[in-house]
């Protein structure tokens, strides 16, 4: 019971985590229409920046936070034009010809990760910074610094996330966007300032996940980002494309099944067992459990 | 509603020889039309014709090749639709023109997307218009029926403040009774100053509630006048109104 307790615990900020990434992920699909799978790369990369600011400033935890989640923003916008270059010149939007970006963004990423930062090896984040001490423990339970904080702000950005999306007039355009793009041409809603104000928004996921990814896990390698895109793409869909409260759903159980995996049967073949489950998922719902929203 | 045979002397909207194409198709040929502040103008036209074209194209969808758009003497032909329903055109879409999948009042608020301060205002008159919508407000817009969707649709467009109003094919797909509830309302409504222009292929009821028309054909403005002449014209008779 308490090994159960332990690793639903590890689990639930696990999967915190993958929640931000999908919600983020299907935000972009949505309002922006691109499949961008190689975000969580981009989101490593924001760690790697976040590093050598806590390097340059003698660990300032501030100023680390500030330029994880200041550079994923930016990032993001800085990539935005790229990608709506193809639906300009196409006319609409060709979902294929933005995955090619996005592919080649990961592996640029990846690259230079592997290249320019600390020779290749994996970086550590500062003592300050790492959030692996004990909060409180119980017999095999032990509640960390790290996990009680991904568990918080995976809770209150992705309320404050639905709060924008169903109370405010710019959730009210994504939504619409989401829904018909050319119909909300046709109302007025601003496409193309409504597109970039979600890659905005979807930087600003993506840097507080880089934060809370830094804390959590203490350190991050070059191949950090491509690996857990392979999660986040495969949560999306089993979920169902665009499915917001799907992804919601799946990235916490994902995040669970592995901590169970871990804590039950065995700790290295938890990624090869997950994925089994995900195959069996999508072989009996073929457009996810919650159904696709495009 | 007094028919006149002249174009206006102050257009709210003039569109001056506008040329539209979709890759080779061209589907405005050097179109012209007026439409005067206080005016329902109708547009008339086969299926293919180009009234939808012209009325994307007026709201700023489609880059005409040459020719140009004034609304209320500002040039606006490269403007884009979002900057021209902020200052006060809007269009109701042909068919479609709602969002199922969200709320009534979600649908209405969109049109205000602009003018969100002034929405209680402005809904209060939607709803003055359309009181089945104030019922409605938190229903799906999926769940409504032909009529109250094109009374959303319609509705939606006033939020945003316009002063001209585009309506494509209201009749459309609708029964009588509700067409009639609709060309009332829209008449009521240019009674209240919104000046209007309409498409229709059902050219009788569209010609006694406006006060002008157009015939389009293949891109082309074949035929103009009053509308109580063009009711009378053979041609006309033959090709829109029926037997
Ligand atoms: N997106 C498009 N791509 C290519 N051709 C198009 C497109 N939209 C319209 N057309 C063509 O342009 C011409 C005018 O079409 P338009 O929709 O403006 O006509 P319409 O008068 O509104 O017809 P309807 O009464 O059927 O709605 C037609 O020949 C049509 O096939
Ligand atoms: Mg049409």
């Amino acid at each position: 019971m308490e090994v159960f307790i332990a690793q639903f615990m590890n689990g639930l900020s696990l999967g915190s985590i993958y929640v931000l990434l999908v919600t983020g992920f299907n935000l972009l699909l949505l309002v922006a229409m691109i499949i961008h799978f190689s975000y969580p790369q981009v989101v490593v990369f924001s760690m790697y920046i976040s590093w050598v600011a806590l390097r340059f400033t003698n660990n300032s935890i501030v100023v680390g936070v500030v330029a994880g989640i200041v550079s994923a923003i930016a990032l993001n916008v800085v990539l935005a034009p790229l990608f709506q270059q193809v639906m300009r010149k196409r006319g609409h939007v060709d979902i294929n010809a933005t995955m090619v970006i996005s592919l080649a963004i990961g592996m640029i990423i990846t690259d230079i990760l592997s290249h320019e930062f600390n020779s290749g090896f994996p970086i550590a984040f500062p003592e300050n910074v790492r959030g692996d001490e004990e909060l409180f423990g119980f017999g095999l339970i032990h509640i960390s610094r790290g996990q009680v904080l991904s568990l918080l702000v995976g809770v209150v950005v992705v309320s404050a996330f639905f709060w924008l999306l169903y109370r405010t007039k710019y959730g009210r355009a994504f939504r619409a966007i989401a829904e018909d793009p050319d119909n909300a041409r046709l109302v007025g809603i601003p496409i193309f300032q409504t597109g970039l104000l979600s890659y905005a928004l979807t930087g600003l996921l993506g840097g507080l996940t880089a934060v809370l990814l830094s804390v959590l896990l203490g350190s991050a390698s070059p191949g950090l980002g491509e690996a857990v895109a392979h999660k986040v793409l495969a949560v999306s869909i089993i979920a169902g494309l665009g499915n917001l409260v799907g992804g919601l759903v799946i990235g916490l159980a994902l995040g669970i099944l592995e901590a169970m995996v871990q804590g039950f049967i065995t700790g290295t073949w938890s990624n090869a067992i997950a994925f089994v489950v995900l195959l069996v998922v999508i072989l009996a719902r073929p457009r996810g459990v919650f159904g696709m929203k495009l | 509603m007094g028919a006149s045979n002249t174009a206006p002397d102050r257009p709210i909207l003039a569109v001056d020889g506008l040329s539209v194409s979709y890759g080779h198709v061209q589907a405005l040929r050097n179109a012209s039309i007026t439409i005067g502040s206080g005016e329902i103008v109708v547009l008339l036209g086969a299926n293919g014709a180009g009234k939808t074209t012209l009325m994307e194209s007026i709201l700023g969808i489609h880059t005409p090749h040459s020719g140009s758009i004034s609304f209320d003497g500002t040039d606006i032909t490269r403007v884009p639709a979002d900057r021209n329903v902020r200052s006060g055109i809007s269009l109701v879409p042909e068919g479609r023109g709602i969002f199922s999948s969200m709320t009534v009042l979600d649908n209405l608020l969109l049109g205000a997307h602009h003018n969100l301060q002034e929405s209680p205002a402005r809904l209060d008159r939607v709803f003055h218009w359309f009181p089945v919508l104030r019922e409605r407000q938190q229903q799906m817009a999926g769940t409504l029926s032909g009529g109250e969707r094109r009374m959303l649709a319609i509705g939606r467009a006033l939020m945003s403040r316009p002063r001209l109003i585009l309506i494509d094919e209201p009749s459309i797909g609708l029964a009588p009774k509700i067409v009639n509830d609709i060309f009332a309302i829209i008449a009521d409504l240019n009674a209240e100053g919104y000046a209007i222009l309409l498409s229709e292929q059902n050219a009788y009821k569209a010609l006694k509630t406006s006060n002008r028309g157009y015939v389009l054909e293949t891109g082309r403005v074949v035929l103009e006048g009053a509308s109580a002449e063009l009711l009378d014209d053979p041609g006309i008779k033959a090709a829109y109104v029926g037997a």
